[in-house]
């Protein structure tokens, strides 16, 4: 049973964060790329934040092929 | 005991064999040895190999005992624990080793040796000694525990990384146990709304069954390894509960080799069992591994909204920052400019000047040039006119003179011109009138008027004169014009051929 990378994407997502806002806080960060550092950022929060509270259509999926195959 | 009896007991233990003796009589004889020979209960250590309890509440057991490698039986005997004893002894060898009075068990019993004629040789049991149990328990452990840690297992498990999000999660349970529904209520019911994946893997919870129970269920959740973030095993109850299933060689094992972290919450407040040890995450109670898993994802969160934080105090600080910059920039660079517009004017000012003194000194040059020039140019002119007068003067003077000439030349070859033509004009138009009466008489011999007087005629179809029978057809109107008068007639007969 392949589900792709379980939680793969928690942590790469808390990874690109912590460097974007590592370079923010290091002064790394032009003020051009801002708007687009900032997208990305909150793109990211979100996908987590709905990850945390929702269910997923594709995990439920499995969980009820797991029923059918649980003898 | 009878007289004869007493003697046959006597003659029995001075050797006298040769009487004979009923089988009462003798089981007779060895009950009466047996209860002389163990007058008083004797503290015997063995291993309970069978134990049942009646309707009337008393217990039966099968006692054995293995040898050194617990493989071959080198002693058995059937005991009883009367319901009245047992409905003590239970309670109280249960609390005090947290262990169900069981099969498999080492105790250390109190018995009375007795010997029935009917049922045979039993042992009673008066009292029981829990501590020797939980000795042999706690010496059970330390060898299955020094065993895994010697295969190197031990820690195996506890090394796996628990994900960040422990959201998917598989549970062996038992599906009727009140905690596992207290376990699904709090997680699905948790404050901040995280969404757990949680699927049930049933299985027995204590007993003897349980070991291969749980063994099937891991094995069961082996198959979706990817899928799962984590195991968690729980049962609910008290620090009554019987342990001995989780202090199983085998399933600890288990645990140790799977793919996938082992949280444990099987509710037993004093010990850890060995499955406890070895697992990823020992809790006591499922309660304890629900607010574990929360509170995981919880820091988590938490930890996402600080760097969301961060991440905005951050960029405001850089806009303000910036901001301030810009204005820093724009408040400096106005002296700068001021400055710079003073310097420029001064020079564009002294640039105006000299260039104007020098339009007006080029002016003055150019002036005079001019006027030079305009002098220089009206002497040629002059000159120039009164030469082209003269040459135009000569010039009238011989055209008008050959002018004279040429037309009285061109006067007297008109009028010789004009004395031949008309005297050719004359010569042909007399030709003319000679042949123009000949033409005349000609044409009076072919009138086709006369001709018709000499009484020909012309026949005509459809306006045109017939010269052949090609175009006639029989009953075809024909016209025939006569010198004076015509004749319509209807074609009668064609004759092609002509009349010879």
């Amino acid at each position: 049973m392949n589900t792709g990378k379980k939680n793969v994407s928690y942590k790469d997502a808390i990874t690109e964060i912590e460097e974007i806002l590592k370079q923010l806080e290091n002064n790394e960060l032009d003020v051009d790329e801002l708007s687009e550092k900032v997208k990305r950022v909150s793109q990211l929060v979100t996908l987590c934040k709905e990850k945390l509270h929702h269910t997923e259509q594709e995990i439920d999926k499995i969980l009820k092929e797991m029923d059918t195959n649980y003898n | 005991m009878p007289a004869k009896l007493q003697n046959d007991y006597q003659c029995l233990t001075l050797g006298m064999m040769n009487e004979q003796l009923k089988l009462s009589e003798l089981n007779g004889l060895v009950k009466k040895a047996i209860g002389e020979a163990f007058t008083t209960p004797i503290w015997v250590i063995c291993e309970i190999s069978e134990l049942k309890i009646n309707r009337n509440g008393h217990c039966y057991m099968v006692l054995i005992e293995k040898d050194e490698n617990g493989d071959a039986i080198l002693a058995q005997a059937k005991a009883t624990i009367w319901s009245y004893t047992f409905r003590m002894l239970q309670p109280y060898f249960e609390s005090t080793t947290g262990q169900q009075l069981t099969e498999g068990l080492k105790v250390l019993v109190s018995v009375s040796v007795e010997f029935h004629e009917l049922y045979g040789f039993s042992l009673n049991i008066r009292d029981i000694d829990p501590t020797y149990t939980l000795g042999d328990m706690a010496r059970r452990r330390r060898e299955i525990i020094a065993r895994l840690k010697s295969e190197g297992v031990a820690d195996m498990n506890k090394e796996l990384t628990l994900p960040l999000v422990p959201q998917r999660i598989a549970i062996i349970s038992s599906p009727t146990a009140a905690g596992y529904q207290d376990f699904i209520d709090q997680l699905t019911n948790n404050p901040a709304k995280y969404h757990f994946h949680l699927k049930l893997f049933p299985a027995i919870m204590q007993g003897n069954q349980a070991e291969s129970s749980i063994i099937g269920a891991l094995e069961q959740i082996y198959r979706y390894e990817s899928f799962f973030d984590a195991v968690v095993i729980i049962r609910g109850g008290g620090s009554q509960v019987d342990l001995s299933c989780f202090d199983n060689y085998n399933l600890a094992y288990f645990v140790t080799q799977f793919p996938l972290p082992v949280i444990t919450g099987i509710g037993h407040e004093k010990d850890d069992s060995i499955v406890d040890l070895v697992a990823h995450t020992r809790l006591k109670t499922p309660t304890a591994v629900a607010e574990f898993l929360i509170s995981g994802i919880a820091l988590f969160d938490q930890h996402l909204d600080d760097l969301k934080n961060r991440f905005a105090e951050n960029i405001d600080d850089l806009l303000t920052s910036a901001k301030t910059m810009v204005e820093q920039y724009a408040r400096s660079i106005i002296p700068i400019v001021n400055d710079k517009i003073v310097k420029v004017n001064s020079r564009l000012n002294q640039t105006i000047w000299k260039f104007d003194n020098y339009v007006k000194v080029f002016i003055k040059n150019q002036n005079y040039q001019l006027s030079r020039t305009e002098g220089s140019l009206r002497h040629e002119f002059k000159n120039f006119h009164q030469l082209q007068l003269h040459r135009l003067e000569r010039t009238t003077r011989v055209l008008s003179v050959s002018s004279q000439r040429i037309s009285l030349i061109n006067n007297d070859l008109l009028m010789r011109k004009i004395q031949l033509t008309e005297k050719l004009v004359r010569n042909i138009l007399s030709d003319n009138l000679l042949y123009l009466e000949l033409a005349q008489q000609k044409a009076q011999l072919t009138d086709p008027f006369k001709i018709l007087a000499r009484g020909y005629s012309i026949t005509t179809y459809n306006g045109r004169a017939l010269k052949d029978t090609d175009r006639i057809i029989a009953n075809a109107l024909i016209e025939t014009k006569l010198h004076k008068g015509n004749i319509i007639s209807e074609v009668k007969t064609i004759i092609k051929e002509a009349l010879k």
